[in-house]
């Protein structure tokens, strides 16, 4: 039958016209990506064991890296790796090649820039810092991995400081608290109350290891208080 | 509700008569007035039906089409408008200056006097011509000149060669429209457009001339240069041919010319062949623009289905297919008429 082929058409079209559009309104409705999806390529330098297999693997030369040698060993250090991602084709090869899944594909595909040394993305490594390994090798470690460990360090000798503190005024430790008041009778009569209040004890004993200033203007204000109580019992 | 504008027109009459104006200044004060309302509506009618196609093409497409300015997109076409009304008009510097900025308003009033035979609904046409369906046909095929002039006036050779194309095309598609109403017309007795209508009180045409409406529907896309017969402009190939070098309000007249042919093409077409104003429960003249609107939409729904054809196909479409079938469908019709007269019916 003529035009057969043309009735066909418009029901095609009228079914897509009835259909639901597929429109993503980009900015405000956002699309679904798929799990391996490719995106911005990132790199993630604490894994990268500089071993240039990416630069190998890119056709397109986007990646580039600069070394270091390492004092006492035959391994390098990096320095920089830059992504040039402008050149980019989201081939994947690179990602192939990495052994040690250094580089990857996150979500990001809003990669537009303002400038063009913008798209040129250059990661530098905090610097590094040389620790014995043992065995006489020398190993680096980034600096921000020995960071928290300072800190914990520094936790650690407090505490031990407080609880000697927190020891010697128990048991008198009238020589430790000569140092914040101002005669030896003072101290006699202050190591005698702490002796006799724990919870002044403690106070006192965080307040010398922490803050010696203060340590001393309520060391004083114990003193004084002190007097006052026994001044005021033998009145009675 | 039916007469609300009848009444209105004979109140109007009678209040200006009663002022002591002569009848026939008030009948041509009134014919002024009946003439303005019709230009307001087409031209704004026009804002709606560029919104509608994008529409319909976007859901064709699986798109949305415009939806960012106010409701569904309703004030994009507005915001086009503005931007088309407020652009530099550029007329280039070897053009045909008369030519060229005379085309894009004549094809607009042509379009535009297409309207004063139409009947809008039961004694709503502005002129109640005897030769209605002559003067619609003749008046069409004008607007031929039109885009020969556009295309010649530009002194640009793509659009001169789009211009010929649409010389070509248009006029070897007018004889099978003509052929096409000439059934019609036998049927009806009559060139008035409202006696045709009132000729179609048992049954619409298109059950009498199915034939006759084909071919009227082809070559009226033809005529009004819509897909898939949009050779002369082609904007693949011609960069919109005849109107390339136009710009700003020049261009947009002729878009405006180009719809409102659009209506005026699927009006007649209600009127032929679908009963004009006839129908149950609503007024005469909200069945027409329905019709209208329903026809209308399926130009639309052609445009965005079908694949511009082939300039010689079209051409000999035209010569070999629709005038010969046109031809004879008047015969079948003269034969029938003859038969049904002699039965005595
Ligand atoms: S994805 Fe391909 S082009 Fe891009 S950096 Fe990796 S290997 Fe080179
Ligand atoms: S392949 Fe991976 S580990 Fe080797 S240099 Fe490249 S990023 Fe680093």
């Amino acid at each position: 039958m003529i035009g057969k082929g043309l009735l066909k058409g418009l029901g095609i079209t009228l079914k897509h016209g009835v259909e639901k559009p597929k429109t993503i309104q980009y900015p405000e409705q956002r699309p679904y990506l798929q799990e391996r999806f490719r995106g911005c390529l990132e790199f993630d330098y604490k894994n990268c064991i500089v071993c240039g297999m990416c630069t190998k693997a890119c056709p397109n030369n986007v990646l580039s890296f600069e070394t270091a040698p390492i004092e006492g060993s035959k391994k390098k250090r990096l320095v920089s790796y830059t992504i040039d991602l402008q050149y980019c084709m989201f081939c994947n090869l690179c990602v192939e090649a990495c052994p040690t899944n250094t580089l990857f594909f996150v979500h990001d595909f809003e990669l537009s820039t303002y400038r063009r040394d913008e798209i040129k993305k250059v990661y530098i490594p905090p610097a590094l810092t040389q620790v014995d390994a043992g065995g006489g090798q020398a190993e680096l470690i980034p600096q921000d991995a020995l960071e928290p460990d300072r800190e914990a360090e520094a936790e650690a000798k407090r505490l031990k400081q407080l609880q000697a503190m927190k020891t010697a005024l128990s048991k008198g430790g009238q020589k430790v608290l000569a140092k914040y008041v101002d005669t030896e009778e003072d101290a006699a009569v202050l190591a005698n109350l702490l002796q006799a209040d724990e919870k002044k004890r403690d106070k006192m004993a965080a307040l010398i290891v922490d803050d010696k200033e203060k340590a001393r203007k309520v060391a004083q204000a114990f003193v004084a208080k002190e007097r006052k109580t026994q001044a005021g019992g033998e009145e009675k | 509700m039916e007469h609300l504008f009848t009444n209105i027109a004979q109140i109007l009459t009678s209040w200006m008569v009663s002022l002591g104006l002569p009848p026939i200044w008030a009948d041509l004060i009134l014919l002024i007035g009946q003439w303005t309302i019709i230009v307001v509506i087409v031209t704004l009618n026009v804002i709606v039906l560029v919104w509608l196609e994008r529409k319909i093409s976007g859901f064709i497409q699986e798109r949305l089409g415009p939806n960012r300015l106010g409701p569904f997109g309703a004030f994009q076409t507005i915001a086009d408008a503005m931007k088309l009304l407020t652009k530099e008009d550029i007329i280039p510097s070897q053009a045909d200056r008369w030519i060229f900025m005379t085309a894009p308003m004549l094809f607009i009033v042509i379009a535009v006097m297409l309207y004063a035979v139409l009947p809008l609904g039961q004694g709503m046409e502005v002129v109640d011509l005897n030769v209605g369906l002559f003067y619609f046909i003749s008046l069409g095929s004008l607007s031929t000149i039109c885009l020969l002039m556009a295309g010649w006036g530009s002194n640009n050779k793509w659009s001169l060669l789009g211009a010929m194309r649409s010389v070509a095309q248009m006029i070897s598609y007018e004889i099978p429209l003509a052929f096409s109403l000439l059934g019609v017309v036998m049927l009806a007795g009559s060139l008035n457009l409202s006696e045709i209508v009132t000729a179609q009180n048992r049954y619409w045409f298109i059950l009498l001339q199915p034939v006759a409406f084909l071919t009227y529907f082809i070559a009226a896309t033809a005529e009004l240069n819509r897909g898939p017969f949009d050779m002369p402009e082609a904007e693949q190939e011609l960069t919109a041919g005849a109107y390339t070098e136009y710009t700003g309000m020049r261009w947009a007249l002729f878009f405006l010319a180009e719809y409102t042919n659009l209506v005026a093409v699927s009006a007649l077409a209600a009127t032929l062949f679908f009963g004009g104003g006839q129908g149950p429960w609503l007024p005469s003249w909200l069945w027409i623009i329905i019709k209208t609107y329903l026809i209308m939409l399926v130009f639309m729904w052609m445009k965005w289905t079908f694949p511009r054809i082939r300039m010689d196909h079209l051409m000999s479409f035209s010569w070999k297919v629709l005038i010969p079938v046109s031809l004879a469908n008047i015969l079948i019709t003269g034969l029938g008429i003859e038969f049904f007269r002699g039965m005595g019916w």
